[in-house]
């Protein structure tokens, strides 16, 4: 299991959750997540860009990392506060290197279906940041850009 | 002539395929597998153009845009397209963000991407 993030720092705990390689659970801890949110006001914009970039992340981590392995489960740590939210997705796959994955956005890739879901969690989040084996992701946005 | 299928609805204006997604979030890869199979057996047909409206759609992930990629390369292998239509404000940022703007057409009502296909037929 990976070790997951340190609970040490003044930012405020850490909520953990170990979920099951299925796309079913993905739903619920969206609504998790959206739903602190909004018990802290956070617009639609962040909102529909922290869900964007969590789905993007629970299902790299099911799909591509744990290759959809029921045996293996992925790991999601979340906190927010008024001025940001964190959240941290590992799965129990071999990693990759995210910096291998093509620019979807060039023009000889544009018709090829992968590598736009870690474009667009870049995208959307204000910073995302890949460990050295690849198969954990941290992502941070804030609430003023 | 009408047909409902799981994901879409299709209607047919003067050989051109007017397809709304059936609900306002295409999201798990049942839904985004099931929505690639639908258009790509409309897709079937050789010179098939498709005006795909999101209409009421809020939300969808890079699954389905792989989905409309494969869909777009069938058509074009055969001189058919697909166009996109009524794409919500946060929607359509997600496709001039992955640069799919110069991939697909995209016009404001599907009404006006009818009339395009239309017009630029009879050129």
């Amino acid at each position: 299991m990976p070790v997951g993030p340190s609970q040490t720092d003044d930012l405020g705990a850490w909520t953990e959750k170990v979920l099951p390689t299925n796309l079913s659970a993905v739903r619920e801890t969206e609504r998790e997540v959206l739903g602190l949110l909004r018990d802290l006001q956070y617009d639609e914009d962040h909102l529909f860009a922290v869900r964007l970039a969590l789905e993007e992340a629970l299902v790299n981590a099911m799909k591509h990392g744990n290759g959809f392995d029921p045996n293996l489960s992925v790991y999601v740590w979340y906190r927010a506060t008024p001025e940001r939210v964190e959240i941290r997705v590992a799965d129990e796959g071999r990693g990759f290197d995210p910096g291998g994955v093509p620019d979807p956005t060039a023009d000889e890739n544009l018709e090829r279906p992968c590598g736009r879901g870690i474009m667009l969690m870049r995208c959307y989040m204000d910073e995302v940041t890949f460990s050295r084996e690849g198969n954990e992701v941290s992502m941070v946005k804030h609430r003023q850009p | 002539m009408a047909q409902t299928n799981e994901i879409v609805h299709v209607t047919e204006h003067k050989g051109v395929k007017l397809v709304r997604l059936r609900s306002g979030a295409i999201r798990e890869e049942r839904e985004a597998d099931t929505l690639g199979r639908e258009l790509l057996a409309l897709a079937e047909e050789p010179g098939q153009r498709i005006v795909l409206s999101f209409l009421g759609v809020e939300y969808l992930t890079s699954l389905v845009l792989g989905k409309l990629i494969q869909v777009h390369k069938q058509l074009a292998e055969s001189g058919g397209e697909i166009r996109l239509a009524d794409i919500h404000p946060q929607i359509r940022e997600v496709f001039r963000i992955t640069n799919l703007e110069s991939l697909f057409k995209i016009h404001e009502h599907e009404r006006e991407a009818l009339a395009r296909f239309l017009s630029d037929a009879e050129r």
